[in-house]
């Protein structure tokens, strides 16, 4: 049906026409095709602060002070003015329009750190429905950090992390979580993630992913710790088995080797973390050895298959850690396992990286794409809505065109991939193309997109793999 | 004005008066049409109850693939059996 843009036009038929269901919003932000910024105010004088970011609802400025102690919340207010005559356009706008605080009051100013802490000023998550916001304070990373029994090398560790649950309609600190002696990668959220009203928590130095729930009331709940555990039974198991353990049967001892037996009697509970791998990587190694497995009837095949692609590489999987998790749905993860060296650089493209989808319920991995970004591709370019999980409940998201709800921009995806793919010439080459710009702020972003870029993955006769990387860059415009 | 639009306002007080209403006297012979039926195969079941999935669809066709993997050793298997109905093809993998 033809659609008249006169804006007259578009009032009167908003009085008169009721849209569909569910696209109220969609017809509502129509209106910005005939409401544009026709006017640009310059050397506005604002207070010395840092400037944050707008909630995703447009509701309030987020500041922090310069000190990088202090929150300072605006409401963005905007100017209004009206102008009586025939010929407005050539009258100037008030002496007011040059304030600050025209279009934006503070609401309030909350002290989050204390003496020795900052905030975290790239850290911020929002939750539309509550109003809530989640900031990170921490104190200074310790770039050499004392070796302690299972922490990772070569990652710094930060003394105290303590995310702030702030209500913010008043500035009320609600509820706080502190992380002691660890790292997380606060730098654009990344080592964060929220969903609906959990909260996902990379801790890299211990290896762990902490699952919060924010509840209604303002209160941060842990609901699980994954990482040296699964189930939140596994520690009492295993401690009570180490029991057993740590007191062999006399009529067993043949059997242990020398060594086992002196330190069995030894110390009262075997070292665990010496001689256990973490749960996780218990189910990973698991997953990965069935999968060998089930490949093959013949058991011949079957042990030639393990060895060439388990057990030879068994250390680098073993070596694997954590570096990043979101969430699929309420009860999956993605997580992105790497090497040691790619965990804290954002950047990390040029480190090969393996995805796993996890069920925390069953404790299960389903899934796990080894570097192989083919099937990943895929899976991304069908079901990219279903990868940003932060703002499904926004109304506007509903309209969001991305390349696997809308015809056009899957073409323009595979174009730039059929294009890239042909501009390598004299090697076999298999294109994994991903070209995701900044996306708004609407989207969180998301393991796969970082992950994906234009590359050119090259095989030669010697089995060599190396990869080109072109970044292309997209802009998706959303409204 | 005798229309069957009664005393709506119009801009124009002669639109629709060439409109003549039905008589009201005489019986409609238009009965609105309703479907019967000829056959009882597409009946729902009784005890039939139609949700929502509670999974989404990527996690569903993550689900499928893993499945379709532990399949795959035992569909070679039969491979080489003669089927038992003509009709029963093997399914090829998508990928």
């Amino acid at each position: 049906m033809f659609r008249r843009s006169n804006i007259a036009a578009r009032i009167f038929q908003r009085q008169i026409y009721t849209p569909a269901p569910g696209t109220s919003v969609h017809c509502a932000r129509r209106f910005y095709e005939n409401l544009v910024p026709s006017c640009t105010i310059f050397d506005v004088e604002c207070p010395d602060q840092s400037f944050c970011k707008f909630t995703d609802d447009g509701q309030y400025l987020i500041c922090f002070s310069r000190n990088q102690q202090d929150l300072i919340v605006y409401r963005p207010t905007w100017l209004s003015f009206s102008c009586k005559g025939e010929d407005c356009d050539a009258f100037d706008l008030p002496p007011k329009a040059k304030r600050f605080e025209s279009f934006f009051t503070q609401l309030y100013s909350v002290s989050l750190a204390s003496s020795n802490a900052l905030i975290c000023k790239d850290f911020f998550l929002y939750m539309e429905g509550n109003h809530y916001g989640i900031f990170a304070t921490s104190t200074a990373p310790i770039h050499e950090p004392p070796a302690a029994g299972g922490a990772i090398q070569g990652i710094p560790y930060i003394e105290k992390i303590t995310f702030h649950l702030i209500r913010l309609e008043d500035g009320l600190v609600l509820d706080e979580k502190i992380l002691l002696n660890d790292f997380v990668n606060l730098t654009h959220n990344m080592g964060v993630f929220l969903y609906d009203d959990l909260l996902a928590i990379v801790s890299l130095h211990n290896q762990t992913i902490h699952i919060l729930q924010i509840r209604d009331s303002g209160n941060l709940v842990n609901v699980r710790t994954i990482g040296e555990f699964c189930h939140e039974d596994d520690e009492l198991f295993l401690n009570s088995n180490a029991q057993c353990l740590a007191f062999p049967d006399k009529s067993k001892l043949h059997r242990l080797p020398g060594n086992n037996v002196q330190n069995g009697l030894q110390h009262s509970q075997p070292n665990l973390e010496d001689s256990f791998l973490t749960g996780i990587k218990q189910r990973l190694l698991s997953f990965i050895f069935q999968g060998i497995w089930n490949e093959e009837k013949d058991h011949t095949l079957r042990v030639q298959c393990l060895k060439k692609k388990f057990y030879y590489h068994f250390r680098d999987y073993a070596e694997l850690i954590i570096w990043r998790v979101q969430f699929l749905d309420r009860h999956h993860l993605l997580i992105k396992f790497g090497s040691v060296d790619g965990g804290v650089l954002r950047n990390a493209d040029h480190h090969p990286a393996f995805f796993a989808v996890y069920n925390m319920e069953t404790t299960d991995i389903i899934a796990f794409y080894q570097n192989s970004p083919e099937e990943l591709y895929l899976l991304f370019e069908q079901f990219c809505d279903h990868f940003h999980a932060a703002s499904r409940n926004s109304l506007s998201m509903n309209f969001v065109s991305s390349h696997s709800n809308n015809i056009h921009a899957l073409e323009k995806l595979r174009c730039v991939k059929n294009k890239a793919s042909s501009s390598s010439q004299g090697m076999r080459t298999s294109l994994i193309c991903g070209s995701f710009g900044h996306m708004s702020v609407a989207l969180s972003h998301n393991l796969i997109s970082h992950h994906l870029r234009t590359s050119a993955v090259c095989e030669e006769n010697a089995g060599l793999f190396f990869a080109l990387q072109l970044s292309v860059t997209e802009s998706f415009s959303l409204f | 004005m005798g229309s069957m639009l009664g005393d709506w306002p119009s801009f124009d007080p002669h639109n629709f008066s060439q409109l003549r209403p039905s008589d009201p006297s005489s019986p409609s012979r238009m009965t609105p049409t309703t479907y019967h039926p000829t056959h009882s195969r597409t009946l729902p079941p009784p005890d039939q109850v139609i949700t929502t999935e509670a999974k989404n669809i990527l996690l569903r066709h993550i689900y499928q693939r893993t499945e379709e993997k532990d399949l795959r050793p035992k569909r070679a298997a039969t491979e080489n059996l003669i089927p038992e109905h003509g009709c029963k093809q093997p399914r090829a993998s998508p990928y």
